[in-house]
């Protein structure tokens, strides 16, 4: 029968220069594709000990069983590693068309592992990887490294990449892929690390479906959803729609959840002039999709730099609004967008660096810290493009912030430590979890740190849940949790679950591979990867002692709209102790045999 | 009726569902190659779409161009016999708006699904849309769409 997924994946050893694909197994086979590949292989293949830079740790990219056919939302390819900014086991995501171009290459991902003898480039053309070498685009930006692959190897090649963060293995740097970013945790770094600073893909399989009438009828019903929702301009995704991820910053201000000052206060009473309104009113705007996408959530904006040259910028995203803009005091839209297209080009997580440079800023104000040429203060535009700058090339304080926002405050001492707003070294996503105590359970327990992904956000602040309440949120965050994780198998862009009903996606897996599982069976897959990255954890020396929030969230929220929230110690270890229970895992946060056994999960 | 698409370059998201719908009407799978229709990427500037242009091609210089006369219009609608093509690419190197492209050893092209197109129907923002006929008042105008580029006031 015919299948969306080719069921071999390409193993590339960079020490060797050599390739070799290999067959999916049924064991493998059974964790669907994207984020269940990675975390598979990487949990078998990889000791939780190693140190995340060395030649033993391994990169895993898929795709999943979607990605490339005519259902809409599915472009993005996920990459699991283990990550130098947190220590734990990494999953993260990139949209655009690489997803898609690799599918077409008749896999479903690769393993990359080792270290390269030198720098360079990856040409997967079909099945087949060649090394190229990558001196002319060495100390290169994102943009620059992905023109020169695009000239050498054909216009039509997708490609990722890394900037000179990565280069200079930055925790906080990303790969880049078209704009679009793997953001979090650092996985640029550990492409570094294995000295690859870009990769090509060309492919020119087809990508079949099992059922291919069924299929088209599933692809027609989704089409007309999600038409239904960009018709709409109170639907969040109908919001994207029209000026991107950046509508909402006004409803969030509203609420008292607008994280600002390094999460001192709630609202950003500047915030209209940095959303995804006022670039869509200030500057000419062109919508973009990432593959076979009708949402076109990319906001491609043509500016005036500070020295009056004009530039392009696909963003910003509303993360990096809250990160870059928010969190620092940056009211300055075009400041915003340099400070966005800095961290593209030294390739680096706008999300981690901005909370860095937020707490570097209050840290200076305070008089704890300071560097020669800048002036740490708050809403200084210099400030925070020269810390990016000194950032992306670990220099003067750079050097300390590049490590991350935990480890820079546990080297400057002084009480620091509990305004560094991150969990377990990754730098807070846009979100106040004293203001959403549901937000507050996730960041704590996310297996990669501070994660929005698999957060209430939406339910929390729309009101369908009240966002105040520690009631019932411990299995609402684990349903989310093990929901998210089974369509990162797919692997869906976390927007279409927004409004796409879940039975659509047993479905979609049926009609494409014709594997036949139930909606709860299907969540329980992405329960079972959440606990194997759990075990993983566990392995690396987490627990719950690593569970928790940095300080500041135990002290009420400053300013009006957020009504003095805040997170008291009872109810958070109250909600925690739920929350394991929920997940059938001890006191101390560690799954249960009977849970492992109940899971499937052998070893 | 006329044969002619409209396109308005700026909706445009480059979302590629047009060739994805192309090649799954035509051959049942997705395959970029096989699409009719091609965006090309020209980041950060708008994009070029390559299909046939029918009514609005002078004088269809591909049918001449072909040696074994396999190419051929009815009712405005150019098609290939790909049973007759030789691949000898003539009509590849004719078409003024490179609509041509060779697969699987013959020439290939944009047939407008007999009337009723793929990738119009696949568009969400009507950035490809069927056009009226060439004498038509409107012949001309960009159809409107549910959303568009928009154009701030600093814009260029």
């Amino acid at each position: 029968m015919a299948s969306s997924m080719f069921d071999t994946l390409v193993r590339i050893d960079c020490t060797a220069k050599k390739a070799a694909s290999f067959a999916v197994g049924p064991g493998l086979k059974s964790y669907l594709g994207g984020m269940g590949y990675g975390t598979r292989i990487l949990v078998d293949e990889v000791d939780s000990r190693i140190d995340p830079l060395s030649e033993k740790n391994k990169i895993v990219l898929t795709v999943g069983p979607l990605t490339g056919t005519t259902a809409p939302m599915f472009p993005q390819a996920c990459i699991v590693t283990k990550s130098p900014l947190t220590g734990t086991i990494l999953n993260c995501y990139a949209g655009g068309f690489l997803g898609a171009e690799i599918k077409f290459c008749g896999i479903d991902g690769l393993v990359l592992e080792g270290r390269a003898p030198e720098w360079s480039l990856v040409l997967v053309e079909d099945g087949r990887v060649s090394f190229h070498d990558a001196k002319p685009v060495m100390g290169k930006g994102t943009a620059e490294t992905e023109n020169f692959m695009k000239e050498k190897f054909g216009s039509e090649a997708r490609t990722l990449s890394i900037g000179r963060a990565g280069e200079k293995a930055v925790a906080m740097a990303s790969i880049f892929s078209e704009t679009r970013t793997f953001g979090r945790g650092g996985a640029g770094a550990v492409l570094g690390s294995k000295r690859i600073k870009g990769m090509a893909f060309k492919g020119t399989h087809a990508v079949d479906v099992a059922d291919r009438a069924g299929f088209a009828a599933l692809v027609a019903r989704n089409m007309d959803i999600l038409k239904a929702a960009c018709a709409d301009g109170h639907n969040l995704v109908g919001m994207f729609s029209r000026v991107g991820t950046g509508a909402g910053m006004g409803l969030v201000n509203k609420k008292g959840g607008m994280a600002t000052r390094n999460h001192e206060y709630g609202v950003f009473p500047e915030g209209s002039e940095i959303d995804g309104w006022a670039y869509a009113k200030k500057y000419y705007t062109r919508a973009i999709s990432c593959f076979g996408c009708p949402v076109h959530c990319g906001m491609l904006h043509k500016f005036r730099r500070r020295d009056n040259t004009e530039s392009w910028l696909r963003g910003p995203e509303y993360e990096t609004m809250f990160s870059l803009g928010s969190e620092v005091m940056n009211p300055d839209p075009v400041t915003l967008a340099e400070a966005n297209q800095l961290c593209e080009d030294y390739g680096m997580d706008t999300l981690t660096v901005g909370v860095t440079i937020a707490w570097a800023l209050e840290m200076g104000e305070k008089g704890i810290l300071k560097e020669s040429g800048l002036k740490l203060a708050f809403g200084d535009s210099d400030a925070i493009l020269g810390l990016i700058r000194k950032i992306g090339e670990r220099e003067g304080i750079g050097d300390l912030l590049a490590d991350g926002p935990r480890k820079a405050a546990e080297k400057t001492g002084r009480g620091s430590l509990g305004v560094a707003m991150q969990v377990k070294n990754s730098g807070f996503a846009a979100w106040m979890p004293r203001r959403m105590k549901g937000v507050a359970l996730a960041f704590a327990t996310s297996n990669r740190g501070a994660c929005h992904k698999r957060a209430p956000i939406g339910d929390e602040i729309m009101g369908k849940l009240d966002m105040d309440s520690y009631e019932g949120k411990a299995p609402i965050v684990k349903g989310i949790q093990d929901t998210v994780n089974a369509i990162f198998t797919f692997v869906a862009c976390r927007f279409h679950e927004f409004v796409t009903p879940k039975d659509m996606y047993p479905a979609f897996l049926e009609a494409a591979t014709g594997q036949k599982l139930t909606l709860a069976e299907l969540v329980a897959v992405g329960e079972r990867i959440w606990n194997l990255e759990r075990l993983f954890n566990i392995g690396a020396g987490f627990g719950r002692k690593d569970d928790t929030l940095p300080d500041r969230c135990f002290e009420p929220i400053k300013g009006e709209a957020s009504q003095g929230a805040v997170i008291t110690h009872e109810a958070f270890n109250r909600m925690l102790d739920e929350y394991y229970a929920a997940r059938g895992w001890t006191k101390e946060g560690v799954p249960t045999p009977a849970t492992l056994k109940r899971l499937g999960i052998e070893d | 009726m006329g044969t002619r698409f409209v396109f308005d370059f700026e909706k445009c998201t480059e979302c590629r569902r047009c060739m994805t719908s192309c090649s799954v009407s035509k051959t049942g799978v997705v395959r970029m190659a096989d699409s009719r229709i091609d965006i090309l990427r020209h980041w950060p500037e708008l994009p070029d779409i390559r299909v046939c242009r029918f009514d609005d091609c002078d004088g269809h210089p591909c049918i001449a161009s072909c040696p074994v006369e396999a190419i051929s219009e009815a009712g405005g609608i150019v098609a290939i016999d790909r049973e007759a093509c030789t691949g000898c690419e003539a009509c590849v190197d004719a078409c003024p708006f490179h609509a041509i492209t060779m697969n699987g050893g013959t020439a290939m092209k944009c047939d407008f699904c007999g009337g009723d197109p793929e990738c119009v129907k696949a568009c969400v923002t009507a950035a490809i849309a069927k056009g009226r006929p060439v004498g038509h008042p409107r012949h001309g105008s960009a159809v409107p769409g549910p959303t568009s580029a928009i154009r701030g006031e600093g814009g260029a």
